[in-house]
This record gives structure tokens, C-alpha cells and sequence, in this order.
């Protein structure tokens, strides 16, 4: 896998290579607009992340050129412009996914890993990780040989945590995706760390290898082992 | 026209106090006039009638059948030189000619009649008034005629015209004067007190102009200009809090980072302490982050550059599904979380904006009621509104916080909120949440302790209510 970085900002270039790298991604940076352009253009990427405000040529404009150009290598849009329209129109010219800044890396890699996934079927009826095991169908899940007994919330939040297993998972990421809010507040903060507490008592439980592991200031990951 | 637009008010209104006086003095003059002038012309018909009344006693019938006049000669030269008498047979034959009125032409015989008749005759430039008519003396008939000059009443009629028609604009004049200094007087309280709010600047803002009268016009006008500095006042003092408070809220986050990135870095430490003070700075980030993001959707709030969208919402239904994401705080604190929807009310506003609202409250509540407390939050419908209601049991708000407990930043308890994850922006974003959907939030002390956060908003048209509501009582009640 192949990915494009436009980005102006050396600092944020180099955040976003090294966790591509570390997820096994190979990179390349492109610092300007024309050079990012350029590039899209004459070589082949299997995703490009896009910087809108740029020197040289705006993001806008290479997206849009590119799209007219009939490549229709996956955009994921990175800017600081947070305002309904500046994600309508990026949508619009094409983009597919589209990312505000300041963000968190989990979620950027997260994003990337749907944008690969796209298109591939994902009907999965189980899920596992280690000894815990959870059935979409029959809505049960095992640990072991004891059944846990999960609330509604309880069961989309370890669900989401499988699907994820081994990558971070922050909290803006479960507030959209678990409890369906567009936006994070302080209340929300609250509720996914209590409801978070919860789960991991009952997955968790006392004598056997903990699964669910806080990264601090990050968020979760739900991984075998030390995080 | 634009040299009168731009004069001073003073000169304004003399000018049109000049216009208007003129206007009626005129009105007034012409009427004086005219109601004298009629006054003297009626006056001299008087005088004819009684000369000719005079005249018909000078007649006497000889003894011949013939009719001489018997009239003394007046004495009075002037009076003779205006006045004259002349009586004609019916044939038309003169029987007595005064000399005063010898230049006058004969009377028309045959129009003459008793009851007599008025002429005015114009002989050498000069205006006569005439009556003629029959008389019998001794029963012959004869003809009278009595005239007087009407140039004396002319000329007096002449001098009261000079008089009103050159005092006219003398006395508008001395008028306009005389305006002009009372506008002048009348302004002067204007001029002061322009000078004084030219003084009022936003440094001093605390100072007011001075109200000599409140009662008097000029009172009213400073009093309201007053008003409005204090509310300016208000508005400056708000927003250099917010400023302080917003840099110290900001900075604080940053100091931390700044000072754990200074101090890992002083030596070498285990990966275990990196990851600490990684961790510790992530999360001031977090909170620097989920600031900046709140701010930035108050200023956009402010600015009115946010936009909503508008839906019929349920306002017991959007109660319950904030109680049932939130409840789970309540139950860590194992207070209870009650809702209570006495009506079904809609209301038209933006969805997330209004759950932003409750969710702050309630969380607010929630933060701050203490352990196995209850916390109610109600709807009902009042009238063309939807009142909710979050009523807690905890510790309440002093009354002279309450007007500021919506402000930015503001913090009850500075250091035991921040522990509990407050950023002292929740009910701010309540409150601005509330005015879009275009609401009231305010709150109250309740006597038993606690407060009432009260949640006013315009309801949608009755029509979408739910008639069939109020008689499923079962669906009412209580979530916990």
C-alpha cells in the first residue's frame, strides 16, 4: 500500500509517516501543492492525504484536477477549516473521507484502514480476540466459558473495540461511532469513561489477562498482552 | 434645501416659528380688516339714513302746493363740503340742490322707490355713497336723495392697512428674535451634554453625565444614554473577564506541557516515565483541544455564523434520550435521574443544539447534586410555550452568583470543579444554546436547597401535538 502525503507542515509530514510506517504503509511526502500534484498525477497511490491549505496550489484544486483527470485514487482531506461548507465542498470535488485538525492519529488510521477496506465485504459474524468471543447474530458474549451478561451500549462499545482490535481507539472516535453524537463534549467525555470502567469489569474480570487497556491521553485499545 | 437641512435645530425652528407666526398674523391682519372696514361702510349707511330722514323734516308744503326746503345751513363747513341733500319732483324737476353734492349727476327718477336705495358713485376721483328714495310731502311725492363723500372713511380705512401691513413683518421679526433665544436657551442642556458624553471614553466607562432633572426632557434623554453606558459597562467588564479568564484557561494547559516536555528532557528517564508524562501531555491537549472547540463555537455563535437546521422536535422525548446517555453518571454517583413529561410539547429548533442544552444542565446537575440525591428534570407545556424544569438537591447558588452563572468561565468553586473535569464553559454553551433556539434558561433557588434550572421555549404550533397523548396516561412517567 502506497500513500501520498501533501502536507506543508514538515513536522505534522513526519507524525503521519512514521505511524503509516509503523502500521507497514509505505510513504511519500510531498511539501508543496505543485509537488503533490505532480506526483498524483504521475505516479500511482493507493490513497492521498491532502492538506487544503497549501503553497503553491490549494488542495481544492489538485483534488478537483485530479478528479477531472479521471484518477480516482481515495483523498482524505486534512485541514484546520472546521466550517459545514468547507467539508461539503471537499466532499463535493470528491474527497472521501475528510479529517479537522488538530486530530488524533488513531483515528487517522483508522479512517485509512475503512478507506482500504471500502468496497471489501465485511459481513462478519464473530468476532474474537483471545479467549473473548462475541456473536453478531445470537448478540452473545463469551469469555472463556462464562457468558458475560452486556447492556445494549455495553455490547456496540466491545463490538467497535473488536473490530478495532490492536489499533487505538480515541474517545471522539466511539462518541461518533458508538454513541452517535457529531460532536464531543465534556459530558459525553464522561460517560464513555464510566461506561468504558464498566465493560472492563465485565470482560475483565478478576484472574484472567486483561484485554482492554487505557492509553493515557490517547484513549483504548483492546489487545492480548501489554498495550 | 440642503443649506436648511444641515442649519442648527435653533435656526430650524425659528425659521418655521417665524413662517407659522407670519402665516397667522396675516390670517389675523386680513380679517381685522376686512370686519373694519365692513364696520365703517356699515357705519356711513347709518349716517345716510339718518340724513335722509334729516332732509325729509327740512320739507315743508307752501301754501301754494309747492314744497320748498326749509333747512338751516349747517355750520359746520367741513361736514357741508361731505355731505349734501337733494330732492326732485317725481316729474324731475329739481326742487333743492345742496351745493356739497351739486357735481353729483342727477337721480334716477324712475328707479326710485320707497324703501329707499344705496349707490356709490365715483365723481372727480373722489367716492360718494348715495340713498335715494320717495317721500310724500303734504301728499305729493317727491324724490330724496342723501349723500356722503366716502373719502374720509377710505382714508381712515387706508391708514389701518399701512399700519397692519408694515408692523406685520416688525412684529414676526422681534418674534423670530425672541425664538431664537428661547431655542437657543432650550438647546444650550443639548450642547452640555454632547461635551460631556464626548468625554466618556471606553477607559472611563464608570462615569456618567450628570441629570440636573430626571423629570424634564433633557432628564429622560440622559438618564437613557446613562442606562446605556451601564449596560456598555457590563458588556466591557464581561469581556475582559472572559479575556483573563479565557488566557489563564488556555495558558494553564500550555504551562503544563511546557513544563513536562522541560523537565523530561533534563535527563535521561525510564520508558515508563516517558510514558507518563507523554500520557499527562496528551491529555492537557485534550483539554486544550476540546476548549479551543468550544470557544470557537461560541465566537461563531456570537458572530451569528452558525447555522441551524429547523425540525418539529419532541421536547419530552429529547429530555429522555439525554437522561438515558447521561443516566449512567447519575448511577455512578447513585443518585437518581428522574424525567418526568406532564405534556407532549414541540418546539422548532436545531436537534443537537437543544440536546447540547439539556446534556450541559443535566451534567451539571448531576456533577453537583450530592451522592443518592434525586434530580428531576420536567416537561410540561404552558400556553404557546415548553418550560422544562432540572431540579436538583445539591448545595444550590448563592443569589448574587445566579446572574453570572452562564457567564464564560465562570466557576462557583474554582479549584473543585476544574477536578471534576468542568472546563467552566457547560452552562455558557447551555445558555448559548438556548438563545438560538430562541429560549430563556434561568435559574432559581429552591427553599428546600438546590436550584431549578428553568429551560423556556417558544412551542412549535399546537397542531403537532399529540391529541391521543392524554389519554394513554400509561405512556407518561418516569425514566430512571
Amino acid at each position: 500500500m502506497r500513500v501520498l502525503i501533501v502536507e506543508d507542515e514538515r513536522k505534522l509530514a513526519q507524525i503521519v509517516e512514521s505511524a503509516l510506517q509503523a502500521e507497514h504503509y509505505e510513504s511519500v511526502v510531498a511539501p508543496t501543492g505543485e509537488d503533490g500534484f505532480f506526483r498524483a498525477n504521475a505516479e500511482a497511490f493507493d490513497l492521498i492525504i491532502l492538506d487544503l491549505m497549501l503553497p503553491g496550489r490549494s488542495g481544492l484544486e489538485i483534488l478537483q484536477t485530479l478528479r477531472q483527470r479521471h484518477i480516482e485514487t481515495p483523498v482524505l482531506i486534512l485541514t484546520a477549516r472546521d466550517g459545514v461548507d468547507d467539508r461539503v465542498l471537499g466532499l463535493d470535488l470528491g474527497a472521501d473521507d475528510y479529517l479537522v485538525k488538530p486530530f488524533a492519529l488513531p483515528e487517522l488510521m483508522a479512517r485509512i484502514r475503512a478507506l482500504f477496506r471500502r468496497g471489501r465485504p465485511s459481513d462478519v459474524l464473530r468476532l474474537k480476540a483471545a479467549d473473548l468471543e462475541l456473536d453478531l447474530v445470537t448478540r452473545r458474549v463469551m469469555r472463556g466459558d462464562a457468558q458475560l451478561d452486556l447492556t445494549g451500549r455495553e455490547f456496540e462499545l466491545l463490538e467497535y473495540l473488536l473490530r478495532h482490535q490492536g489499533h487505538l481507539v480515541s474517545r471522539e472516535m466511539l462518541a461518533r461511532e458508538v454513541w452517535r453524537e457529531p460532536r464531543r463534549a465534556t459530558p459525553l467525555d464522561n460517560v464513555i469513561d464510566v461506561q468504558m470502567t464498566r465493560l472492563r469489569k465485565k470482560v475483565d474480570a478478576d484472574g484472567v489477562p486483561r484485554l482492554i487497556h487505557t492509553v493515557r491521553g490517547v484513549g483504548f485499545v483492546l489487545r492480548e498482552g501489554e498495550p | 434645501m440642503s443649506w436648511w437641512s444641515t442649519a442648527s435645530i435653533r435656526v430650524r425652528l425659528t425659521g418655521w416659528y417665524g413662517v407659522v407666526l407670519f402665516l397667522m398674523m396675516a390670517i389675523y391682519a386680513t380679517a381685522t380688516f376686512v370686519a373694519v372696514r365692513h364696520e365703517f361702510l356699515e357705519q356711513l349707511d347709518d349716517q345716510l339714513h339718518d340724513d335722509f330722514e334729516a332732509a325729509e323734516g327740512h320739507l315743508i308744503a307752501g301754501a301754494d302746493g309747492r314744497i320748498v326746503w326749509s333747512g338751516e345751513r349747517h355750520h359746520d363747513p367741513d361736514s357741508d363740503e361731505e355731505r349734501g341733500s337733494d330732492v326732485w319732483s317725481v316729474s324731475g324737476e329739481p326742487i333743492y340742490r345742496s351745493t356739497a353734492s351739486a357735481s353729483l349727476p342727477p337721480a334716477a327718477i324712475a328707479a326710485a322707490t320707497a324703501g329707499g336705495r344705496y349707490e356709490s358713485l365715483v365723481i372727480n376721483r373722489s367716492r360718494w355713497r348715495t340713498l335715494t328714495g320717495t317721500s310724500s310731502v303734504g301728499g305729493r311725492a317727491v324724490v330724496l336723495r342723501a349723500s356722503r363723500s366716502e373719502d374720509r372713511v377710505r382714508a381712515q380705512l387706508w391708514e389701518i392697512l399701512v399700519v397692519l401691513v408694515l408692523g406685520l413683518p416688525l412684529v414676526v421679526a422681534l418674534a423670530s428674535l425672541g425664538g431664537y433665544t428661547l431655542a437657543r436657551r432650550a438647546l444650550t442642556p443639548i450642547d452640555h451634554l454632547a461635551s460631556e458624553a464626548r468625554r466618556i471614553t471606553a477607559d472611563r466607562l464608570h462615569e456618567r453625565l450628570s441629570v440636573p432633572n430626571p423629570e424634564d426632557e433633557i432628564g429622560r434623554l440622559a438618564t437613557v444614554i446613562n442606562d446605556t453606558y451601564a449596560r456598555l459597562e457590563s458588556s466591557f467588564d464581561q469581556l475582559r473577564r472572559f479575556t483573563a479568564d479565557a488566557s489563564h484557561e488556555l495558558r494553564t494547559p500550555l504551562s503544563v506541557i511546557r513544563g513536562l516536555g522541560e523537565m523530561q528532557l533534563n535527563r535521561t528517564r525510564t520508558p515508563d516515565e516517558y510514558k507518563e508524562a507523554i500520557g499527562s501531555m496528551l491529555e492537557e491537549v485534550d483539554r486544550l483541544t476540546s476548549l479551543v472547540d468550544t470557544l470557537l463555537r461560541l465566537s461563531h455563535g456570537d458572530a451569528g455564523t452558525i447555522r441551524l437546521s429547523r425540525e418539529a422536535l419532541d421536547v419530552g422525548q429529547l429530555v429522555r434520550d439525554v437522561a438515558s446517555s447521561l443516566g449512567i453518571l447519575a448511577e455512578e454517583r447513585q443518585q437518581t435521574l428522574k424525567v418526568d413529561v406532564r405534556e407532549d410539547v414541540f418546539v422548532t429548533t436545531d436537534r443537537l443544539v437543544l440536546r447540547e442544552a439539556f446534556a450541559n444542565v443535566i451534567d451539571n446537575a448531576i456533577k453537583y447534586s450530592p451522592k443518592g440525591s434525586t434530580i428531576v428534570a420536567s416537561v410540561r407545556a404552558d400556553g404557546e410555550r415548553a418550560v422544562v424544569d432540572i431540579v436538583d438537591e445539591g448545595p444550590g447558588i448563592a443569589a448574587e452568583h445566579r446572574r453570572r452563572i452562564f457567564d464564560r468561565f465562570f466557576r462557583l468553586d474554582e479549584g473543585r470543579s476544574r477536578d471534576r473535569g468542568g472546563t467552566g464553559l457547560g452552562l455558557a454553551i447551555a445558555k448559548w444554546a438556548v438563545d438560538v433556539s430562541g429560549g430563556q434558561i434561568t435559574v432559581e433557588g429552591r427553599p428546600s436547597g438546590g436550584s431549578v434550572f428553568r429551560i423556556v421555549l417558544p412551542a412549535a404550533a399546537p397542531a403537532i401535538r399529540n391529541p391521543h397523548r392524554d389519554r394513554e396516561p400509561q405512556l407518561k412517567g418516569e425514566h430512571v
